[in-house]
């Protein structure tokens, strides 16, 4: 009689096993899917493109105002600095692609300006921010 | 004798409480930080070791932006909505070039995204951005 109490008492523990597997995976999900992705700091108005794709890898942001100033990171910043931001960028992730979200009204002269700083610091992947229709 | 033995053994079993604190933590930091929010953008190509005129002026369809808003396919001047079908007739005729598009500094960064995305609607895979001297 004792004995056949004992054995339903252990019986009666909760069994974790399968919440640890789920809480696992969904730390894993997270671990993978997490991009640390820096807010620009102003919300420029995206000019509308019909064939704009979801940037998989864009995680630094780049943000141009109408008139024509840069912010990245919640800072203004000058042109002259864009590179050097981005050599610690692509050092700090060699995989590392930037999204320029240029403000309809912004002059074309300094998204291009960008992108040349971009690829100067060692950035190849370079797109254009856009919204869907 | 067989009490004794029972009760190490069950003193030897692994705490894991300390551990699953520890995923639950890094589950919930990792469940907060992380942001969804993915830039829709467009792919823009610096033309890169040549300059336009040395590539081969027939793999190459440039359309033009002057600083007014005027739109000039292969130097003919156009509206934005024949831009589509230009490229595409364009393409037809040479299916390998690839479209690049130069700029007027002062031209706005949102025309510029309107013709970029016209011409990848036309199906032009390679399009680069320039700026006009």
């Amino acid at each position: 009689m004792i004995r056949k109490r004992r054995r339903e008492e252990e019986d009666s523990e909760i069994n974790i096993t399968p919440m640890m597997d789920i809480v696992f995976i969904m730390l894993i999900f997270f671990i993978v899917t997490t991009s640390f992705i820096k807010e620009t700091g102003i919300d420029p108005n995206r000019p509308v493109a019909e064939t704009a794709i979801r940037a998989e890898q864009g995680n630094i942001l780049i943000a141009i105002s109408p008139n024509d100033q840069i912010w990245m990171n919640k800072n203004q910043i000058q042109l002259e600095s864009v590179r050097i931001l981005m050599e610690a960028a692509h050092a700090e992730n060699p995989e590392s692609s930037v999204v320029i979200v240029a403000d309809e009204l912004a002059s074309t002269g300094v998204v291009i300006d960008i992108m040349d700083q971009i690829r100067l610091g060692g950035i190849s992947k370079v797109s254009l921010s856009a919204k869907e229709k | 004798m067989r009490r004794k033995f029972k009760k190490k053994r069950e003193e030897s079993e692994i705490n894991i409480t300390p551990m699953l604190d520890i995923v639950f933590i890094m589950l919930i930091f990792f469940i907060v930080t992380t942001s969804f929010v993915k830039e829709i953008s467009i792919d823009v190509n610096r033309p890169t070791k040549s300059p336009i005129k040395e590539q081969k002026k027939s793999e190459v369809i440039s359309v033009r932006i002057s600083e007014e808003g005027q739109i000039f396919v292969q130097d003919r001047l156009i509206s934005l909505d024949a831009v589509r079908a230009n490229i595409e007739s364009n393409l037809a005729l040479k299916p390998q070039a690839s479209v690049v598009v130069v700029s007027d500094r002062e031209a706005d960064a949102g025309f510029l995204v309107k013709v970029i995305d016209q011409s990848r609607m036309a199906g032009a895979s390679n399009v680069s951005l320039a700026a006009q001297k």
